[in-house]
């Protein structure tokens, strides 16, 4: 099915190019009329003519316009149609312009190398189909006047029959054998044309059915992602309750060495909870269903408080915090998204800086844009891992704690606020993550 | 004392949030389906409703649009609360009513901290 399709769409490209072939030639043989007029030749009869292949030109280009479906056998017998008007204008072409001395029969050839390009769906063939009419009609109208059936056009021309045969014999056997050559060659470059073209089509269609089937199992993937995580969050919620009422004793006392164990429980239930959250966050950021709650902010505001909610992490490696935050710097953005990316840069910093090391969180007014950005001085990511880290289930390194989400989200987040994110680094030297976000109104 | 009204068909977490509540000393009623919330709400007429949204018989939402659109009780606070946590839903849950939307799994003290400013925001408006 698809494949007719293609062909229709391919043989209505087809019949297109001929329009435009046809418009050309007609143009260009007025040219040569238009000289002849100068040189006070009679151009009327051919001026009728082109007119006349002009007029159901122009037909042709209307029912291409007009007509957006067709079927097979539809276009196909039209490409016949206006094939065979053309043989029939190049013949009376002829005939108006010298007969056996006119100039014009290469436009037989024109015919047969357009009917060679594809005009119907067995194109190879039809190369034979307008060489043999071409023929046929040439022959026939030397014929028709050897036969004393027509008249020399305008010419007071008078030969001797002996003079006629010898000029009807060379010249059609001439044409004939041109005829016949030309559209050998014309038939073995298309078939072999053909045979590329539908080997290429062949590849594309395997193509484009490997992407519909790597969509579908990333659309499954999606779906199975966003469903179970969706389903455990109810049972997790009623451990996390459980264990949270245990713990701050107001099902029954327990001693110290309890507490303990169920805060290092609860702990862990609330990591759990969080690679939940962003595993169904991630999920619909890139299904564009999360909606952000956007409000007009001061993104310094965010920053401290990301800051300041951060400060107890790096107060335990003894990493010096600056706050380069500039102020009054307002732009429409959801405060607890770009907050959260602030955090998730800023726990970056610090798990990936030496104790003693220092982390440098600020903004910048680009004028169109703000700038924010998260700079430290610890390990470093080599070059080549730079461009992947922002993909999600893509560690710094393996043995680094976290899922991998972190950047992902971020660069989510970022992007829907219709920023960007990057981040330079060196080994050994500190890295610098920054994100852009637009001023403006309130998109 | 403070009532709150817990709706949710689900006894396991009817019993924690219940002992949760009533550790920081409220008075809890309960409802294990869309209708018998309404019912006690209506009768009751409790402080806060604390509203689940997948109930038998009748969900959330339409229970949270019953008693806003209703004068006689526009004023009692709602928390929505949901496993589920599509943007949609949360939309349509303020377009219920609904004073604000808490997602399982939550955090007790995010609960609890919700539940004192809409009870704050309630009493300072009818003071």
């Amino acid at each position: 099915m698809s494949q007719d399709i293609l062909l229709i769409w391919d043989i209505k490209n087809k019949f297109y190019s001929a329009i435009l072939v046809r418009y050309a030639t007609v143009a260009v043989i007025a040219l040569l009329f238009a000289i002849g007029y100068f040189l006070r030749m009679d151009i009327r009869p051919g001026m009728n003519l082109l007119i006349f292949v002009t007029a159901y030109n122009l037909a042709a280009h209307l029912i291409y316009i007009l007509k957006k479906k067709f079927e097979l056998w539809q276009i196909m017998a039209l490409n016949i149609i206006f094939l065979f008007f053309d043989v029939c204008a190049v013949t009376l072409l002829i005939y108006f312009t010298g007969w056996v001395e006119s100039p014009y029969w290469f436009l037989y050839l024109i015919l047969i190398l357009v009917s060679g390009f594809g005009m119907f769906s067995y194109y190879s063939l039809s190369v034979f189909i307008i060489a043999f009419f071409s023929a046929l009609f040439y022959l026939g109208l030397l014929l028709a006047f050897y036969l004393g059936y027509l008249p020399i056009y305008q010419t007071d021309l008078k030969l001797t029959p002996q003079e006629i045969l010898i000029s009807i014999t060379n010249k059609s056997l001439f044409i004939t054998l041109s005829f016949l050559i030309f559209a050998v060659t014309i038939y073995y470059f298309s078939k072999l044309l053909k045979q590329h073209r539908q080997a290429l089509l062949k590849k594309n269609r395997e193509l484009l059915e490997m992407l519909e089937e790597m969509k579908d199992i990333n659309r499954l993937k999606d779906e199975f992602v966003a469903n179970a995580s969706h389903e455990l969050r109810t049972p997790l919620s009623l451990i996390r309750e459980n264990v949270s009422l245990v713990e701050d004793g107001i099902a029954g006392g327990i001693g110290e060495k309890q507490r303990k164990l169920l805060t290092s429980s609860r702990e862990n239930i609330d990591r759990l909870v969080n690679i939940l959250t962003n595993l169904l966050d991630l999920s619909r950021i890139e299904n564009r269903s999360f909606a952000l709650d956007l409000q007009k902010v001061d993104i310094g505001k965010i920053g401290e408080r990301a800051l300041t909610d951060m400060e107890i992490k790096a107060k335990n490696k003894n990493i010096k915090m600056t706050n380069k935050m500039g102020k009054g710097l307002t732009t429409w953005v959801d405060p607890e998204q770009i907050y959260r990316v602030f955090i998730i840069l800023l726990d970056n910093a610090i798990k990936f800086t030496n104790e003693n090391g220092e982390v440098e969180v600020g903004t910048e007014d680009l004028g169109e844009w703000i700038r924010c950005y998260v700079r430290d001085n610890g390990m470093g990511i080599e070059a080549k891992a730079i461009p992947r880290i922002f993909m999600r289930f893509v560690k710094f390194d393996e043995t680094s704690k976290g899922t991998g989400l972190g950047l992902a989200i971020c660069r989510g987040i970022v992007e829907m606020h219709g920023g960007e994110i990057r981040a330079e680094s060196e080994p050994e030297k500190g890295s610098n993550f920054f994100f852009i976000l637009p001023k403006g109104e309130k998109r | 004392m403070k009532r709150i009204l817990v709706v949710d068909d689900e006894p396991d977490m009817v019993n924690v949030i219940k002992l949760r509540l009533e550790a920081n000393k409220y008075e809890v009623l309960v409802a294990s389906d869309g209708p018998e919330g309404l019912n006690i709400a209506r009768i009751q007429r409790p402080d806060l409703i604390i509203l689940d949204i997948m109930l038998p018989k009748m969900d959330g939402f339409k229970v949270s649009r019953m008693l806003k659109y209703d004068e006689r009780f526009k004023n009692i606070p709602i928390i929505m609360f949901s496993a589920k946590v599509q943007s949609s839903d949360i939309e349509r849950g303020r377009e219920m009513g609904a004073d604000a939307y808490i997602t399982k799994p939550f955090k007790a003290e995010d609960l609890l901290a919700k539940i004192r400013e809409l009870l704050d925001a309630k009493e300072k408006r009818s003071a």
